[in-house]
């Protein structure tokens, strides 16, 4: 008989720049799922392997320091390993930087949990001539410590095979020993003695229980044990008072020391050499004069890396379908059903599909080039460079990036948020990207200029309108942070990681997940939203689309009195709910309504100044459902998607209206 | 003695050991996670361009970005600097650490009689071109502010900030 399966569950945990990822898709290959951590825009990904008999769910956890909370990211590790303990734990510490990586390494072995070490990039180690004795940290760790390269895949099998003899022979873990200043260490011994009185059922070590305890500012949360909180309330107060420093510097302090000792040893006191290659690297990219210049450069390139070969990509893949369609339309099948049928089958349903397929080169370019920036290391530059000018809305550097892409597009903007640092960056980011002029808005407004203004003034209004982007922005992004949507900035302390080359496998593997992302976790809703707007346009059966009798018209004439002090009347506000589609559609439905085929007629049912308002409208108000399903599935917070909505059309609303009125109390008509 | 270093005396090359990660609570926290201690020595690799952001190696060679006011909150004990820092105390005796720049510079600042190693002074502190005080052979010279920048000189021992 085959015994069945045993499921186990091994977390992945390392600080940031260590290789984990790599190392995660080693292990995982193709089957990795994405969501998100209850609660928060913090990305959870999952993948399964199986070793021997056992199959093991790999649960990536985010890149942390420690376990003592100071971020998101180090919040949700920190309730993860308290609140529902992985059967095995595998760490990775880079080799090259021991120290860095085994403060958190020591705290992991004390939970007493089952665990493996890798030493990643032990090829490059070697190379440079540091490397770490595995013997030595696997004496003083109390757990097995491999040797392995993620990159080429040296040691994954001996890696695999200590996981394999870690769940085979569990035994008894031997907590390493950390050294700290006898009150502390006092302090633990106590409070341990008090968790094992108390008998609270844990698989985690009492010493390490201790430790989280003294230094979680609400431990109530995940003990439920008054008497043992009290009692560490009451330790940790003393603590601090006779030390003059918080727990958590204290422990991380004694923590560091113990990472310190254990380097040396491990490296047999050999000091390790500084990368010649990125001081060098440095010295030119975050040049005083030179650097900026680089920087504009670098991204003009990543802008037109992205939007220059997707952008005809794009349109060749809607011109693809709609060729299909149209040959779709003349079918025996098709011309058989009832109209009406056809119509949803070819404008809400395939539409619907051309919507999704079309942003697909768009998401697989943006995330190979954002991956190349990352994984090279120029992403941390880039965000020294631009901190300056972002921190007076409360983000970070790397937020720059993220909303000059949404000029190109907003979608793999949005998607690209989750590179950012930190909840509130993140947050923010998104609100703030649907602000951006994006290339299919200005598809509008260069058709509306050109119609409306002289081939002179056109390219003016364009350029006001990208200014009054910018404007807008930054106007919204002090707005949001007065209301502190999505939390307080958090202090702004980056590791500057070595420069290194990317990994063509990884950048691959990345954009290929990415769009697997996008079409499981947008595409229904973007298709969702599409036929919505269908029935709107195309309800009741017997009214001619998009007509006054049609659902759109009714609400454009229900809205008509909101609408009609910014100058735009009801047809134009059924041309914005096809904009809710795309924003392409937007000419293109205007003409439907005015039930012409030239655009160009418009000129005869609207002025410029109410064109004016139209477009500024356009600007603001809701991007795209595309954009708003990229908002929800990055967040998966429904009060973060529907700010977004909201904001958008309340500032569209407020421009629209002060400059029609204004204008037209000036006198322009 | 340990003092916070001002926002305006935040240069490329200056360098301290930390002794207090500042009043901020969530700011030291996070510090401290990340392996920015007490005891700690920080130096401060360059400025961005646009300023407010500073590069920062600390203790084992990590480098690291952080906002200005983050590290003037710092309590710190200052080791070395550029000759031309306003943390320098016009009177006191300084060891030049090094000098940056090139072979040519060198060369010019051993003819003014100038090398590593070498007690210095700041005699007026403010004034063009920069008056130094060669403490051992007793000579005075005057730099340029350019050529005082490159000077990088430590704290001496029984010193003003010691």
């Amino acid at each position: 008989m085959v015994p069945t399966p045993e499921s186990l569950t091994i977390a992945l945990g390392a600080i940031p720049n260590s290789g984990k990822t790599t190392l995660f898709n080693r292990l995982t290959g193709a089957s990795q799922s994405t969501g998100n951590w209850p609660g928060v825009s913090v990305e959870k990904k999952s993948g399964s392997f199986v070793l021997g008999e056992y199959s093991i769910t790999l649960i990536d956890l985010p890149g942390t320091y420690a376990l003592s909370p100071a971020t998101k990211e180090e919040q949700v590790v920190h309730d993860y390993f308290l609140q529902s303990p992985p059967d095995i734990i595998l760490n990775v510490v880079d080799a090259r930087n021991l120290y860095r990586g085994l403060g958190l390494t020591l705290q992991l072995a004390l939970s007493g949990l089952p665990m493996v070490v890798c030493v990643n990039m032990i090829d490059e180690a070697r190379r440079q001539g540091v490397v770490p004795d595995v013997k030595v940290l696997s004496q003083h760790l109390g757990v097995p410590v491999i040797e392995i390269s993620a990159k080429t895949g040296e040691g994954i099998p001996e890696l695999r095979a200590a996981l394999y003899e870690v769940i085979k022979h569990p035994g008894k873990t031997r907590p390493p020993h950390m050294s700290c200043p006898p009150l502390i260490e006092k302090a633990f011994v106590e409070l341990a003695e008090n968790i094992t009185r108390a008998e609270i059922a844990s698989r985690l070590d009492p010493t390490f229980l201790a430790m989280r305890l003294l230094e979680d500012d609400r431990p109530q949360q995940w003990l439920q044990n008054d008497q043992v909180t009290t009692i560490a309330r009451r330790l940790r107060q003393q603590l601090e008072q006779t030390l003059k420093t918080s727990m958590p510097v204290a422990c991380a302090d004694c923590r560091f020391n113990a990472a310190r000792g254990l380097t040396l040893e491990a490296m047999h006191r050999q000091p390790v050499p500084e990368d010649p290659l990125s001081k060098t690297l440095d010295r030119i990219f975050l040049h005083r004069w030179v650097g900026l210049p680089i920087f504009f450069l670098l991204m003009l390139l990543l802008f037109q890396g992205v939007y220059g070969l997707g952008t005809p990509l794009q349109e060749l893949l809607a011109s693809v379908f709609d060729l299909a369609g149209s040959w779709l339309a003349q079918i025996k099948p098709v011309t058989a059903l009832p109209v009406w049928l056809q119509s949803f089958l070819l404008e809400g349903l395939w539409q619907g599909m051309a919507v999704v397929t079309s942003f697909i080169p768009l998401i697989a370019l943006f995330f190979i080039f954002m991956s190349l920036i990352e994984d090279s290391g120029y992403m941390a530059r880039a965000a020294f460079l631009m901190d300056r000018l972002m921190h007076c809305l409360g983000l970070d550097g790397k937020a720059f990036i993220s909303i000059l892409l949404g000029y190109g597009c907003n979608v793999p903007a949005v998607m690209g948020t989750r590179i950012l640092s930190s909840n509130y960056s993140r947050v923010m980011t998104m609100l703030l990207i649907p602000f951006t002029l994006c290339t299919a808005r200005l598809q509008i407004f260069i058709f509306l200029t050109a119609i409306f203004f002289s081939p002179a003034a056109a390219p003016w209004i364009i350029f006001l309108l990208y200014g009054f982007s910018f404007f807008a922005v930054i106007s919204m992004g002090l707005v949001l942070k007065l209301f502190n949507i999505g939390g307080r900035p958090e202090p702004f302390i980056m590791e500057i990681p070595p420069y290194r080359l990317p990994l063509v496998r990884s950048v691959g593997f990345r954009a290929w997940h990415e769009l697997k992302d996008f079409l499981s976790r947008a595409a229904t809703f973007i298709m969702v939203g599409v036929m919505l707007v269908w029935f709107l346009i195309h309800m009741p059966i017997d009214a001619q689309p998009a007509s006054d009798a049609s659902w759109a018209g009714h609400l454009g004439q229900a809205f008509a009195p909101v609408f009609e002090p910014l100058g735009i009347g009801w047809q134009e506000t059924v041309a914005l709910i096809f904009g809710f589609i795309a924003k392409e559609i937007v000419i293109g439905g205007l003409a439907v309504i005015y039930g012409g085929t030239d655009p160009a007629l418009l000129t005869g049912h609207i002025s410029a100044l109410q064109a004016m308002s139209f477009m500024l409208f356009c600007l603001l108000y809701t991007p795209c459902v595309a954009t708003i399903a990229a908002i929800w599935a990055e967040s998966r917070s429904i009060k973060i998607t529907a700010i977004s909505l909201g904001s958008g059309l309340v500032f569209a609303w407020i421009t629209s209206f002060v400059f029609y009125q204004a204008a037209l109390f000036l006198g322009f008509h | 003695m340990s003092q916070q270093i001002p926002v305006s005396a935040l240069q490329a090359q200056c360098e301290c050991i930390i002794r207090s990660l500042g009043s901020d609570e969530k700011t030291a926290h996070r510090l401290a996670q990340m392996g920015i201690l007490p005891g700690n020595h920080l130096r401060i690799i360059r400025i961005a361009p646009l300023g407010g952001t500073i590069e920062v190696v600390v203790g084992q060679g990590q480098n690291f970005a952080l906002r200005q006011e983050e590290v003037a909150a710092m309590l710190c004990d200052v080791v070395a600097m550029p000759l031309v820092s306003e943390l320098v105390i016009a009177g006191q005796n300084y060891r030049i650490r090094t000098l940056l720049g090139g072979k040519t510079f060198r060369r010019r600042m051993e003819k003014q009689g100038l090398q590593e190693g070498d007690l210095v002074q700041v005699n007026n502190t403010g004034e063009k071109p920069f008056p130094v005080h060669l403490v051992e052979s007793g000579e005075d010279v005057e730099l340029g502010e350019g050529e005082a920048k490159k000077i990088i000189v430590e704290v001496t021992a029984g010193g003003p900030h010691s």
